[in-house]
């Protein structure tokens, strides 16, 4: 519902914005030359175009996953009764696999032959789709994030995909599947600067609002933006490089596991039945060893510990595979008020975000990270909800993976400057937060199980009850210990974390909406709980003195309101 | 050419002592209406009516026949419905009252909740869309609640339930009238 409103919201801004156009446009193109070039380049005119013939290739491998990902589930089903294995090389079986293999394949000649687009009028138009036909109409300056993605098989002959993001839902994405490269490049940077006309327009119409309104209130970003628009194409600026070995620092120090994991799940089983018949070649059966009780306890110990091992080493070996995947050739670059990522060993993937859309930077530091000195930083923007992307590709996340602690200082500063997220006097919580926790979540389940232990007479349980009993209130100290606060008129820093160390930035302004929470015990001890919701997610510091909430209230709520900035 | 007339604009930035920043303490806050308390106890014991009903027909039909165990726990279903919704009733009962909200130049706020107090406050800058929503039951009690979107997501939808009719609309007049809207 939100999503459908915005945009109709955006609607009627343009047709506000429509007024101003023809002048700036004009403006621009009499002092842009190179744009005009572009955008004569990029426009195709009232004829409907067809993809390159390279595009089959993907719409058939496309079909391909699809209808696997299908198959997946059916294959144990149709196995089991059918026995599929006995008789394998049987007429029927071939035919059948024979006729999905022309199926797919075939299918991707006919998605070909019905997708079709043209770049007209300043809108993206694509008719797609076999059976359920679909038309997609973009604006150019609607278009939120240019995606150009480059299959494998694509980069010898020079094309490249297209994605086409629009504010809100993942549905509204729009994929051009073939063009040359040089194209795509071209439609990227139009976009942007269609992009940066219209928000410029919007922008120019409401400080005509200011004025007239008689508001003394000042556009900083005003002038600084003209000039970053006619400076945005043409140079790009590489900020952060990772090198192979930070990334397979990336990949110990954080589960890159999945990645490996969820492309190899069909194999799965043909793994493990390779596995347990080369073990039993080698003379070694699982059941029998802990079936049969000749082998000591300690001695088999010996062995879980040591395949345990092994599987942790061949965990670490999945996720710096994983980690090489996606981040393989990282790049972090900036080119005009746009931060661009591209990485990929496989699928070059590039997102670009605009540096005003970035809600909150955040950076995050494991056990691991602490010990060998490394931070994932995140820069957040509005994350539309329904829309669950995955964190690594995701174009409302723009992570930087493992950067020194340098590193990290040094790009927090270059997004948001004056930031310090380092030597900071937070605010710490109160130690209540420990005592109200176990007391309110931990204690009865406790003394449940201590009574029921206590009544079976089964001293594992009340040991197990009392270990666990401890280890929470330890992690909720830990929490206590690292969870704080801190404002410096210009940004407000959020310290968390348990054994690792998250910190957050963000610039107050940006606040969509400011709470305080108070329960009837907390207003006995003057403590009250603050949480300000952001686009890109909401953050809460519980348990702060409450005389400090109230005035980080107010200022957050008087800044938001008094500066009138665009959280945008 | 705002450009040229932005610099033509008399430029102010006053020093602004602490004291001067408004504060959400002094916020003068209005109840809701106080038929919201009674149209939610009423709605609740309906729900346990229905739900009561559909109990007893089930023991007293007479199409098929239902295990013994489950024709003995029907008084302590009846009973458990009852005691469920009496305490629902009396939350709301105690609740209901402690909603209030205030409107101020630019943010308007809601404090609600009986033992965790809680106090929002949503810049008007910050407002994406407004609605005003009615349920049938609404519509008999004369009542509507306002909602206010913004980009914090549907988690963080800002709602004042149980204003009059007229108020609510009152206030989305308001908020739609406010010259930062259009603003994002």
């Amino acid at each position: 519902m939100i999503v459908s409103e915005t945009s109709s919201n955006q609607a009627s801004e343009h047709n506000q914005s429509k007024v101003l156009k023809p002048d700036t446009v004009q403006q621009s193109l009499s002092s842009d030359a190179f744009v005009q070039e572009t955008a004569l380049k990029v426009e195709t005119g009232d004829e409907w175009q067809r993809l390159s013939l390279i595009s089959i290739l993907y719409f058939t491998i496309r079909n391909f996953t699809t209808s696997a990902q299908v198959l997946i589930y059916t294959i144990p089903a149709l196995a089991i009764s059918f026995n599929i294995w006995d008789n394998l090389l049987s007429p029927e079986v071939l035919i059948g696999a024979g006729i999905l293999f022309l199926s797919t394949s075939g299918s991707g000649v006919i998605s070909f032959l019905m997708y079709k687009f043209r770049v007209h009028n300043q809108h993206v138009e694509i008719h797609h789709g076999v059976f359920q036909r679909r038309y997609t109409n973009l604006p150019l300056w609607r278009i939120q994030n240019v995606k150009i993605e480059r299959p494998f098989y694509y980069r010898p002959f020079g094309y490249a995909l297209v994605v086409l993001d629009t504010a809100g839902s993942g549905k509204e994405e729009a994929k051009i599947v073939a063009v040359p490269e040089d194209y795509a490049e071209a439609l990227k940077k139009q976009v942007l600067y269609e992009k940066a006309q219209f928000d410029e327009g919007a922008l120019n119409g409401l400080g005509d609002e200011v004025i007239s309104d008689g508001q003394s209130s000042s556009f900083p970003t005003q002038t600084t933006r003209a000039e970053t628009i006619d400076a945005s194409h043409s140079n790009e600026e590489v900020l952060n490089r990772r090198s192979v070995k930070d990334i397979i620092i990336h990949g110990i120090t954080n589960n890159r596991v999945w990645i490996i994991l969820g492309a190899a799940a069909p194999f799965y089983d043909d793994v493990f039945g390779v596995v347990s018949e080369w073990l039993a070649d080698k003379g070694l059966q699982l059941n029998q060893l802990v079936g049969e009780q000749t082998v000591a306890w300690w001695q088999f110990g010996l062995y879980a510990f040591v395949v345990l091992m092994m599987l942790m080493a061949l965990v670490a070996l999945l996720s710096v595979g994983g980690a090489l995947f996606t981040f393989y050739g990282y790049t972090l670059s900036r080119s005009g008020d746009r931060y661009i990522r591209r990485s990929g060993l496989l699928n070059k993937l590039e997102v670009s975000m605009r540096a005003s859309r970035i809600q909150m930077i955040t950076a995050k530091q494991d056990w691991l990270d602490k010990i060998l000195k490394r931070v994932n930083l995140y820069f957040e923007q509005n994350s539309t909800a329904g829309q669950q992307m995955q964190e690594l590709m995701s174009p409302n996340k723009l992570i930087v993976p493992s950067v020194t602690e340098n590193e990290a200082f040094a790009l927090s500063q270059e997004v948001m400057p004056g930031c310090d997220l380092r030597s900071r006097n937070y605010q710490t919580i109160s130690k209540r937060f420990i005592t109200f926790w176990l007391l309110a979540g931990w204690t009865l389940p406790f003394i449940v199980f201590f009574a029921i232990g206590a009544a079976s007479s089964h001293l594992d349980i009340m040991l197990g009850a009392l270990v666990v009993y401890g280890a929470v209130a330890l992690l909720l100290t830990l929490r206590w210990w690292r969870w704080g606060i801190a404002y410096d008129n210009k940004y407000v820093y959020i310290r968390r974390g348990r054994v690792g160390v998250d910190y957050q930035c963000f610039e107050p302004y940006k606040a969509q909406q400011v709470i305080v929470k108070q329960s009837v015990f907390m207003k006995r001890r003057k403590q009250a709980t603050i949480k300000f919701v952001l686009a890109s997610g909401a953050v809460t510091v519980p348990f702060l003195p409450e005389e400090y909430v109230n005035k980080l209230a107010d200022s957050v709520l008087f800044e938001v309101e008094s500066t009138r900035k665009s959280w945008m | 050419m705002t450009i040229s007339a932005q610099q033509e604009t008399v430029f102010s930035n006053n020093q602004l002592s602490v004291e001067e920043i408004p504060s959400l303490k002094t916020l003068a806050l209005l109840p809701i209406s106080k038929k919201y308390r009674a149209l939610n106890i009423f709605s609740i014991g309906l729900i346990a009516l229905v739900l009561i009903s559909i109990a007893t027909v089930l023991r007293f039909q007479s199409f098929w026949s239902l295990p013994e165990g489950l024709l003995q726990a029907y008084p302590y279903v009846v009973a458990g419905i009852v005691a469920l919704g009496s305490v629902w009733a009396l939350y709301h009962f105690f609740a209901d009252v402690r909603i209030f909200y205030a409107i101020r130049e630019q943010d308007i706020s809601k404090q609600s909740g009986l033992i965790f107090r809680k106090l929002s406050c949503q810049p008007i800058l910050r407002v994406q869309h407004v609605e005003v929503n009615r349920g049938p039951l609404d519509r008999w009690a004369g009542l509507a609640s306002l909602q206010v979107f913004s980009a914090g997501g549907e988690m963080h939808t800002f709602e004042i339930p149980g204003l009059s009719i007229e108020r609510a609309e009152q206030l989305r007049e308001f908020i739609l009238a406010h010259k930062d809207i259009g603003a994002r």
